[in-house]
């Protein structure tokens, strides 16, 4: 699908720039889902995100240093985030409950770091996963940072990844 | 066969005692730390650490460091989303097994565990 821009980017961020940090976000994430999940993910859009906008109700951030900082948040509706735990335990819930903040923590922790093994040159390192739950939760970044959305669609469901960098 | 299992996520070490269950190992001590991790394995006897890099409180990499100064034998496997190859060659420098990153496969994992548990037999 072609990807949706719906609003200019920042004169710093250039095209090429946005492909060295999106594209290994979707291939890392592909393959999180494929492995873990078993499970397709497929992207259904890329937009930049001007204003603070509600959160799906389960959110996880990561946060990224190094020659470039900022953030990658993915974040899934209830059911959503439920099935992911079902599908890496076998465990049935229909509530957040801890277990599936933990494998939400966990799915975000290798989407993280498998595209920060893709994005070597900037030679980052990656914080602790941290989730953040409830509706309507609002994410704000720093001025100098315009993230991207990835909407994604999958086997269990649709999903989100808010890609916000700042090269160093 | 007693193995040590170190992961802050509940979720992996259930993924890996799974795996360790089915293949026949029961004795499984877990940690979510490197700090309760080094407490367990001070206690002793323990065939094989498996261990996460990034945890609260102590990582695997000191892990990796506190335990090669009291045991230079022990097998010790890390399981890490860290994949670049500077991070394992820093494993590697300080003494690290194997390595397996994650995401991992089940066959990936029980690979791993085999190959270990034939050495430690």
């Amino acid at each position: 699908m072609t990807a949706t821009m719906t609003a200019a980017a920042p004169l710093s961020m250039t095209a090429a720039t946005t492909a060295d940090y999106v594209n290994p976000v979707i291939a890392a994430t592909q393959s999180v889902f494929e492995i873990m999940l078993g499970c397709t993910a497929k992207r259904t859009g890329l937009r930049l995100k001007q204003f603070p906008e509600p959160q799906p109700e389960v959110s996880c951030v990561i946060g990224i240093s190094g020659r470039a900082a900022g953030t990658i948040i993915v974040g899934l509706p209830k059911e959503v985030a439920c099935s992911v735990l079902e599908r890496m335990l076998g465990t049935v819930t229909e509530e957040v409950t801890d277990e599936v903040c933990d494998a939400i923590g966990e799915l975000t922790n290798m989407i993280a770091g498998a595209a920060k093994a893709k994005l070597a040159k900037y030679e980052l390192s990656i914080s602790l996963p941290s989730v953040v739950t409830g509706e309507g939760c609002l994410m704000h970044h720093p001025k100098s940072i315009c993230p991207f959305e990835i909407a994604f669609d999958s086997d269990i469901g649709p999903f989100t990844i808010d890609v916000a960098f700042h090269v160093l | 066969m007693k193995i040590l299992l170190v992961d802050d996520s509940g979720t992996m070490r259930t993924i890996q005692k799974r795996c360790l269950n089915k293949l026949g190992i029961e004795d499984v001590v877990e940690a979510e730390d490197g700090v309760r991790a080094l407490q367990a394995f001070e206690a002793g006897g323990f065939d094989i650490v498996l261990t996460d890099w990034n945890m609260p409180n102590m990582d695997g990499l000191k892990l990796l460091q506190e335990i090669r100064s009291r045991n230079k034998d022990i097998p010790v496997v890390m399981i890490t989303t860290e994949a670049e190859r500077s991070r394992v060659v820093l494993a590697i420098q300080h003494g690290v097994s194997d390595y397996l990153v994650k995401p991992f496969t089940q066959d990936g994992l029980k690979e791993k565990l085999e190959k270990w548990m034939a050495v430690r037999a």
